[in-house]
């Protein structure tokens, strides 16, 4: 062997064994090969309420993280399980001085920690879910999830024996209300004399507190259970006094085999790469996006066998009717709890109305 | 005579806690069938002897034969394997269990299933042959301490102990209780026990002990047979230098009635009547002795007289004052002194120190406080002169008072209490659990304040002291007065009848 | 040969008390980064992310400061009480109530100008933490109630209370019906330091540490409560006013706990809302028991307590999930708390037979 090559193979080594041991444990050997040759991956950031293994809220956002890692080349950092209160302004901040691009806020509670954080940090975008301020540099995207649910409901109706079925909801805020009304006029679509039941947690993740909230409705008649809730619970409450149940968030058959019926779901990883995209490329504008079933931001899981082929065929029906636009779901004629007429005939909500439900439709057994 | 075996000894024992050394080298011989007294001042290291013995403490160094055989004794399970018992001051019975489920239940190899029936037999075999009168059936909270006592020594017999250990079992009883329990003591030495007993009082050592060892700080002075010896000699040994035993008083003609208790009426903790009514007086320079057994009322009567007890009927007068309404901070203010039974807790506060514990009642006073602050170095200094006039040992001012000896609270105790020349002071067992020399100078210290007017009730189980200090006696039984008498026109023996409830016609 | 071992209650220097502290940190730090190389992390790169994090930057420092506030006052509150062995577990519901006072002060007098506003919410807060200490003081005071549970059941009360308003009465009417009030006027904002969220809220603890230390330590009523705290049965035998000082001291403890509540919306909230308080309350329990009631003991671990709590976070930027996060808070705060067991007792091994052959 030749002297020369083998003073530089140790020289290779050298430099190889510095630039290693260099390397702060921050950067992820993943890319290695082409560091330098290409311009620094864009980092995107996520800050979320709850732990990503919640099978819930959380977990959707971060299946839309996942999703967004495959297929962008971008580098991704989260925060979990953060409060709503003092402590989102820091981990927020600590998010923006870490060189994180763009930063996803996933929940409502983050709002104002969101813009005041915004205002120090004018290079980073801010994209804040289910909030309604905004600023030059901050977004806010939500997804019309009463879409899916009023599906939902359709399975439901056909389902129901008992015609009361229970829904375990978390606070009486507007999204919420919003997906109560919506499934509701789902179920008297095809079941006019079926009631929905409602039952406040006041928590989105407490499976034990959830998982009562069910029982509760179980045992005062219902043979369905919906939710909307962070966790699995009520589920499993509705299998083991073998009733049935319709999820939310994520596909939760895994979780209750033999009452699931399907969930409406989160799909954020398609809008989470659009926005990327559009930053990268510099097209990124400040704007309340507000996606429905025909942008896939929102869809129906799978119906389980559970479900019967009538009431299959009659989902699968509407879907393509919201999905074309021919079908809306707060479509007048609908009257609230006391049979008052809110809606009138042909006419629709609007998203503000929509945005600010304070009241219940017909057939909701409850108080807000 | 034949030859008695030895039962237990104790060779080359040391034992040190953090900084003290409690045990230093003691070697002691016991043999089976004899009463073998310990004796020595508060803190020479007997009870530390004995707790080694019965297994609640290992020594640092050190070896124990039982019947000739070498042990190691780490629990008192394993002490009472080796037949070695002990009674300890504090009872440690339940009280919602009745005599014989507690002598039972603690044989800890009792089966599952218990056989009272079998027990109760037992037990009464065992009470018979040693004469120790109980009823197995009682509850422990229905019978006396006396039998409480009994109870205790049941228990460790009825486990098969041959070596028994009592820590100043007479410090509760009266003296017919006592006697009945030497009277036990010498029926087991009979029957070949050997009987170890804790004790300070030099009566006591005299009339029950066979042999005699006297320990002084931590180590053994010497061992002898009481034939050999006389209290002089003992109480020399003892303390390392000749007693004065205090004969005869200073009369100094009392004078007018101070403290006027007038059909006083008292409900104690549970609400039951624990004085009925009773009248007494005391007057300036006077020493009123309250003779009696513990809970008899003399706990409720300092405690009415302080304030902090609740006449339900009757009056309480101070120099012809009605006081009967007034709250223990009027009282403190018109002179009464009261120096309670509980010193620790009580009387001082555990965790402060000297300084703050001295100022407990007078830190409100223009001396010691200026508006909302308290004069933190007017304090230290007449902590200062207060510890050097009534000699009390700190080694710190700023170290917590529940780390000083009995003795030295006691005197911090009562500096506090006299130290504002009291009118009336109380004081209930002042001397209980203090050596002699500190019981010398608190007696020292009321001889003081009798001297200079003030008129003290004297609360005490020791019939000896009470003899010695009071000017008259008055005898509780139940919550009444069952007689006042003067000392020299009467007798222990006297007294002890009238303790148990006889009552004397004719006050004095 | 056998041993056993023998537990024994000793003195231990304070010089010493502080060495087992810090060895017991130390320890927690070792057997955590034992379990994090067992989970596939590096620790010394955690562990240095978790200290950069609370201390490494300004920024740092200062989100800590903010999160020390809350703790502080609020262990101060309940330090108060513990002097006095008043067992107040209830410093979270107490400041909820202090939330609540001062709201509404912000929110029913949005026009006053801060010279009257600040004083007034800094009032309110005090008085809605101390009065609602008030309602278990009384029948503890009087007939002896535990005050254990009924001041922690009170907790959930006042936290409902608070959520009951946010959902209902007190919702911002533009706030599309989220449980938050509307946010106060600019009066009602505690000045805050330069550009950052340190508010003045604790220059309020600072202060008030050091009062509470001047009044425990010089002032008859410190006394008292000393004395009382010692031993009741003393404190009535001199004479004080147990009663009395029972209602007072839970009072104050309440008070501080609503001022850190009113310093939290005041100071970074700046509107009430659901779930304002992250476990201020319990966490101060914890710190006043480790500081040992000592005024400034306090301000020292609440600092350190919240930089524990703020590093915890910042170490999840690197891959550490939330939940390994808190098991490594966990264990530290479980090495220090039991390290307090050897501040006061020595664990000796003893050989069988009892005897010590001289070594």
């Amino acid at each position: 062997m030749k002297k020369r090559t083998v003073i530089v193979l140790i020289a290779l080594v050298l430099v190889m064994a510095l630039a290693v041991s260099g390397c702060t444990p921050k950067e992820q050997p993943a890319a290695n090969g082409q560091d330098g040759a290409k311009e620094e991956k864009i980092k995107v950031g996520f800050i979320y309420v709850g732990p990503v293994g919640d099978a819930g809220w959380t977990y959707a956002h971060d299946a839309g993280r996942r999703y967004l890692e495959e297929h962008l080349n971008v580098e991704t950092t989260y925060i979990e399980s953060v409060p709503e209160g003092a402590d989102a302004e820091r981990v927020l901040t600590q998010l923006a001085e870490e060189g994180n691009k763009i930063i996803f806020a996933t929940s409502f509670g983050y709002m104002d920690p969101v813009i005041n954080v915004a205002k120090k940090y004018p290079d980073v975008i801010f994209m804040h879910c289910s909030g309604y301020k905004t600023a030059d540099n901050v977004g806010t995207y939500f997804g019309r999830i009463y879409q899916p649910r009023y599906l939902s409901g359709i399975a439901a109706g056909y389902k129901t024996k008992s015609n009361t079925i229970g829904y375990v909801a978390a606070f009486p805020i507007p999204e919420v209300i919003r997906g109560i009304n919506a499934f509701t006029l789902g179920v008297r679509s095809v079941n006019p004399d079926a009631k929905v039941k409602v039952v406040w947690t006041n928590t989105w993740y407490d499976p034990a507190a959830e998982k009562d909230a069910a029982i509760s409705l179980l045992e005062a008649g219902a043979d369905v259970i919906a939710q909307h809730q962070d966790t699995p619970g009520p589920q499993q409450a509705a299998q083991e006094k073998g009733a049935f149940s319709v999820g939310y968030n994520t596909d939760m058959k895994q979780f209750a085999p033999q009452a699931y019926l399907t969930a409406p779901v989160w799909n954020w990883g398609p809008y989470y790469v659009e926005v990327v995209k559009s930053v990268m490329e510099g097209t990124w504008k400040s704007e309340q996006y507000w996606g429905g079933m025909a942008d896939n931001i929102v869809d129906l899981a799978p119906l389980t066998e559970l479900v019967d082929e009538e009431a299959k065929k009659a989902i699968e029906e509407k879907k393509q009717e919201i999905i074309n636009g021919t079908f809306k779901v707060f479509r007048g004629p609908i009257k609230d709890q006391k049979g008052e007429l809110k809606v009138k005939e042909g006419e629709e909500m609007t998203d503000a109305e929509m945005l600010q439900f304070d009241w219940f439709v017909e057939g909701v057994e409850g108080t807000i | 005579m034949f030859v008695l075996k030895v039962a237990v000894e104790m060779k080359n024992i040391s034992k040190t806690f953090a900084d003290v050394v409690a045990n230093n080298d003691v070697s002691i011989k016991v043999k089976a069938g004899e009463i073998h007294v310990l004796l020595g001042e508060n803190g020479a290291g007997k009870s530390t002897l004995m707790n080694i013995l019965s297994g609640f403490y290992t020594p640092d160094s050190g070896e124990i034969f039982i019947h000739g055989k070498k042990v190691e004794l780490t629990s008192p399970r394993e002490a009472l394997k080796c037949g070695i018992g002990m009674i300890h001051q504090h009872f440690k019975l339940v009280n919602s269990f009745t005599v014989a489920e507690n002598i039972i239940m603690g044989n800890g190899n009792s089966a599952l299933r218990l056989d009272m029936k079998a027990g109760i037999e037992e037990i009464k075999k065992v009470s018979q042959e040693y004469g120790l009168q109980v009823d197995p059936k009682a509850y422990i909270w229905q019978i006396s301490v006396g039998e409480q006592q009994r109870v205790e020594i049941l228990k460790v017999l009825y486990k098969g102990a041959d070596i028994l250990i009592l820590d100043e079992p007479t410090a509760v009883l009266t003296p017919q209780e006592a006697e009945g329990l030497f009277e036990t003591l010498r029926k087991m030495a009979k029957k070949g026990c050997a009987v170890l007993l804790i004790t300070h009082k030099l009566d006591e050592v005299m009339e029950v002990a066979d042999t005699i060892t006297v320990l002084r700080k931590g180590s053994v002075v010497g061992t002898v047979n009481k034939a050999d010896v006389d209290k002089r000699k003992l109480s020399e040994m003892m303390v390392g230098r000749e007693t004065f035993l205090r004969t005869g008083k200073i009369d100094n003609h009392p004078g007018e009635e101070l403290l006027t208790l007038d059909r006083v009426t008292v409900l104690n903790d549970k609400g039951i009547k624990a004085l009925k009514g009773i009248s007494i007086g005391i007057r300036r320079g006077e020493i009123l002795g309250i003779a009696g057994v513990a809970g008899n009322g003399q706990k409720e009567l300092a405690e009415v007289i302080a304030g902090l007890r609740k006449a339900e009927d009757g009056r309480i007068l101070l120099r012809g004052e009605n006081i009967t309404g007034l709250s223990v901070f009027d009282r403190i203010n018109r002179g009464i002194s009261y120096v309670p039974e509980d010193r620790l807790g009580k009387g001082l506060v555990p965790g402060m120190n000297i300084q703050e514990n001295l100022v407990l009642k007078k830190y409100r006073s223009a001396a010691f406080s200026r508006g909302a602050f308290l004069k933190i170095s007017k304090i230290r200094e007449a902590s200062r002169e207060m510890i050097e006039k009534f000699d009390i040992q700190v080694s710190d001012m700023y170290s917590p008072v529940k780390f000083m000896s009995g003795g030295n609270l006691q005197k911090t105790l009562l500096a506090r209490e006299v130290s504002d020349t009291p009118d009336v002071l109380v004081t209930s067992y002042p001397v209980r659990g203090l050596d002699i020399k500190a019981m010398e100078s608190i007696y020292d210290l009321l001889i003081e304040q009798k001297r200079r007017g003030c008129a003290i009730l004297f609360i005490s189980e020791d019939l000896d002291a009470l003899f010695q200090l009071s000017d008259r006696i008055a005898v509780f039984y139940g919550g009444q007065v069952m007689g006042v008498l003067r000392p020299e026109q009467t007798d222990i023996n006297e007294v002890g009848l009238m303790m148990m409830g006889s009552k004397k016609t004719g006050v004095a | 040969m056998k041993t056993r071992i023998v537990l024994e209650k000793v003195c231990v220097p304070k010089r010493r008390q502080l060495a087992y502290r810090i060895l017991a940190v130390v320890l927690a730090l070792v057997l955590g980064a034992a379990f994090l190389g067992v989970m596939g992390f590096s620790p010394m790169a955690i562990y240095r992310k978790m200290f950069g994090g609370a201390f490494g930057s300004k920024y740092g420092i200062t989100e800590t400061i903010v999160k020390t506030i809350p703790l502080m006052l609020a262990a101060l509150g309940v330090s108060v009480a513990f002097r006095m062995k008043l067992w107040n577990i209830g410093a979270e519901g107490q400041l909820y109530m202090g939330c609540f006072a001062a709201s509404w002060v912000a929110l029913r007098f949005p026009g006053l100008p801060a010279y009257v506003m600040l004083p007034a919410m800094f009032m309110a807060g005090m008085l809605g933490g101390g009065l609602w200490a008030l309602v278990p003081a009384v029948p503890r005071a009087l007939f002896g109630t535990n005050e254990t549970l009924s001041t922690l059941m009170l907790n959930y009360v006042a936290i409902l209370w608070v959520d009951y308003l946010v959902f209902g009465p007190w919702k911002d009417p533009k706030g599309f019906n989220f449980p938050i009030t509307p946010e106060f006027s600019e009066a009602a904002f505690l000045p805050a330091f330069g550009n950052s969220r340190v508010h003045i809220g604790l220059v309020f603890g600072v202060l008030i540490a050091a009062v509470l230390y001047i009044v425990l330590k010089y002032t008859k009523w410190g006394y008292e409560i000393r004395v009382i705290g010692e031993s009741r049965e003393a404190a009535e035998y001199a004479g004080m006013k147990v009663i009395k000082n029972i209602l007072l001291v839970m009072f104050l403890s309440g008070a501080l706990a609503g001022l850190a509540g009113m310093a939290e919306v005041s100071g970074i909230t700046h509107r009430l809302q659901s779930g304002i308080s992250p476990g201020y309350g319990y966490s101060a329990i914890i710190i006043a028991w480790l500081s040992r009631l000592n005024p400034w003991g306090i301000i020292v671990v609440a600092f350190l307590f919240a930089g524990l709590l703020v590093g915890g976070y910042s170490v999840q930027t690197i891959g550490l999930s939330a939940s390994i996060a808190t098991m490594l808070q966990g264990m530290i705060l479980f090495f220090v708390l039991a390290s307090e067991f050897f501040t006061e007792y020595r664990i000796k091994l003893v050989r069988r037979e009892g005897v010590k052959n001289g070594e």
